[in-house]
Order: C-alpha cells, then structure tokens, then sequence
C-alpha cells in the first residue's frame, strides 16, 4: 500500500505575541503601570479580532460581547499594575475577559454560560438560546457557516472554551490553566472530550 | 487488523494535537497510518476539524476598536485627574493615630480629672478611652468602603 498523503498534526508550538518577547513583556509591563495610552491602543488594535472572537463564542450574544470587550480593556488599564510581565500578556487578557464573563453570567443568567464551571459537577449543559445563535450565525463568515462554527455552538461551552483558547487562540496547555484557573490535567481532558465532541457535531451527531 | 492497534491510533492522533506525540509514538502512528485507510480517514477528520479551528473567522464590528480605545483613554483621564481620596484620608487617618499616641497621657488625665471631678464611673472612663482611640479608624474604614461601594454602583450604571 502507498504512503497516505498525511502528515501528522503536531501540538502547535504556544505562540508568543509577536514583538513582546521576554524583555517587551517587561516593557510592556512597565507600560501598563503607567498608564500608556498609545501602549493600550496599539494592544487594543492588535487583540480585538482574538478578543471578541473568544468573548463571541464564549457568550454566544453579539451585544454583550461588545460591552464585555470594552470593559475587558477597561480592567486592562485600572489594573495593568497587576501584571508583572512575567507571564505572557494574552493569558493574563484572557484571565481577565473570562472573568468579566462569569460575572456577567452570575448577574444576567446567560444560559449559555453557565456551564463554564467543572462539567463534572454542575448541572447538564443547556444550549444557548435560539435567537443568540442566529444573530452570532450573522457574524461569522458565511462561506463555512455549515461547519465549524455551528458546530462549536452545538457543543457544551466548557469544551468550546478550551478547544478555541488552544487552537484558535494557540495558547499552550499551561497559559490555559492559568486563564481557566484550572489543573492541567483538567484542561487535557476537557480537550480531548471537546475535540471527540466537536467532530461528532461536525459530523451531524449529537454532542 | 487488530482493534486495539485502531484505538491506539485513535488516542494517539488526538494526542497529537493536543499536546504532540514522542518520537516512537510517531513512528508507530505513521507506520499505522501507511497500512490502514480506516485510520487515515480519521486523521483526515482530526486534521480537518483543527484546521477549521484555527481559521475560525468572526467579523469584528467596524468601529469597536475606535470605540474602546476613546473609552479607554477618557477612563485614563478620568484616573490621571481624579484627586486621590484615599492618600488623604490614609494621611489623616496616620496623622490622628500619631496624634493619638502622643496626646493620649493628657487624654487620659483629663478622663481622670472629669472622673474625679464629675463622679463618672471608672468603667465609663476606661470605655471613653478606648472609644477615643477607636472612632478614628472605623470612621476612616466606613468612608472608604463607603467609597468603593459607590465607584462600583457607578462603574455597573456606565
């Protein structure tokens, strides 16, 4: 039998933010305690596709989104003094964005959220509602609207989080316990189960 | 083919993309991979839905970014120009318990002297000495929560 066209997918290696290396996360660090403006628009700039993406998905509702990305950068500025810049800048964002949206969850009752908690011990996943996945269906593009990305909405949004912070966003295992505050070994099997639980969705089934 | 050699296969491609394989186990899968369509589908199928992960494209709404940035920067301005209540009243705060230290031998003679003078019982003497030292600083801790209470109202209205 001929060798398959295949090659093997690996792990993708945990991408660092362009131009803020080692030393610039320092800098960066040194220009979030002061406040910098033109530092925080030029961050704003480059992370609103990631950012927005994550919150979007994670809440399944445009508007809210929106709010919570705006006040993501909110808490960015009132407490760049926190980060320390030894770890990397899209973790600690996201750590912040993820807060802000169980906060929301715990005051608005999103359905869709509230199963962002361990599936091992909360209740049964409940999808987000209708009208929410329409609208989000407007915004995604439109010439894989059958694939991915309905797919993802099928799937509990425990897994869905996991499963963009690592290969959409291409955080490693470790940023990601730390934006979820969660074990790695968590994180793992919430990655496996969501990749088995997606292609299933993929494929039509159930997840 | 044996089944377990599918399910390792199976283990092994989504081990592969989440957190990469030993060199062996590599080996062992492409070896796999080059005798057995079945497997190779589902390689297919992992590669498929990864790649479709990792070009998820959302379309960002056009002015969100000028929106939050002008945000942003009068939420800097409103920080950079507030005056800080908390240096102050920390300051005050420091200043009267220095007060308070030195001051409190003349203190307690004058609690002494009204004591004396006015007939107020010894119990009700020592509980004005204490009050006398701990007023300040629940007041003090009062107005700042009292505080925090009221930037946190503000900031869930805006």
């Amino acid at each position: 039998m001929s060798a398959p066209a295949f090659t093997l997918t690996a792990a993708p290696a945990p991408l660092l933010f362009a131009g803020f290396m080692t030393d610039d996360t320092q800098a960066l660090a040194i220009g979030l305690r002061q406040r910098d403006p033109d530092l925080l628009d030029r961050l704003i700039e480059q992370y609103q596709q990631r950012l927005y993406r994550y919150l979007l998905f994670l809440t399944g509702n445009p508007p809210l989104a929106e709010d919570l990305f705006q006040e993501t950068w909110i808490r960015v500025l009132e407490r760049g003094s926190q980060y320390n810049g030894k770890s990397k800048f899209d973790s600690w964002l996201f750590a912040i964005a993820r807060n802000l949206v169980i906060d929301a969850s715990r005051r608005k009752k999103i359905s869709s959220l509230e199963d962002l908690g361990d599936p091992e011990t909360n209740t049964p996943y409940d999808p987000p509602d209708e009208r929410a996945n329409s609208v989000l269906q407007m915004l995604v593009s439109r010439e894989n609207e059958q694939s991915v990305q309905l797919s993802l909405l099928k799937i509990p949004a425990y897994y869905r989080e996991v499963l963009l912070l690592r290969f959409s966003e291409e955080l490693g295992l470790e940023e990601i316990s730390v934006v979820m505050a969660t074990p790695i070994s968590t994180v793992k099997s919430r990655l496996y189960r969501g990749l088995a639980a997606l292609k299933t969705a993929m494929t039509g089934g159930a997840a | 083919m044996n089944d377990n050699l599918h399910a390792r296969a199976q283990r092994l491609l989504a081990e592969s993309a989440v957190e990469g394989l030993r060199p062996a186990d590599e080996t062992w899968l492409r070896d796999h991979l080059a005798e057995c369509p079945g497997c190779v589908q589902e390689a297919s199928a992992t590669r498929n839905v990864l790649h479709a992960l990792r070009t998820v494209p959302v379309n960002v709404p056009r002015d969100l970014a000028a929106r939050t940035q002008l945000r942003v920067r009068l939420r800097a301005q409103e920080v950079s120009t507030a005056p800080n209540g908390s240096f102050w009243l920390w300051a005050v705060t420091a200043a009267s318990w220095l007060l308070g230290v030195f001051s409190a031998p003349l203190v307690w003679r004058g609690f002494a002297w009204l004591g004396s003078n006015f007939g107020v019982p010894k119990l009700a003497i020592e509980m004005g000495f204490v009050l006398w030292w701990t007023v300040p600083p629940l007041l003090a801790a009062a107005i700042i929560l009292h505080q925090k209470a009221l930037t946190a109202e503000w900031r869930n209205k805006n």
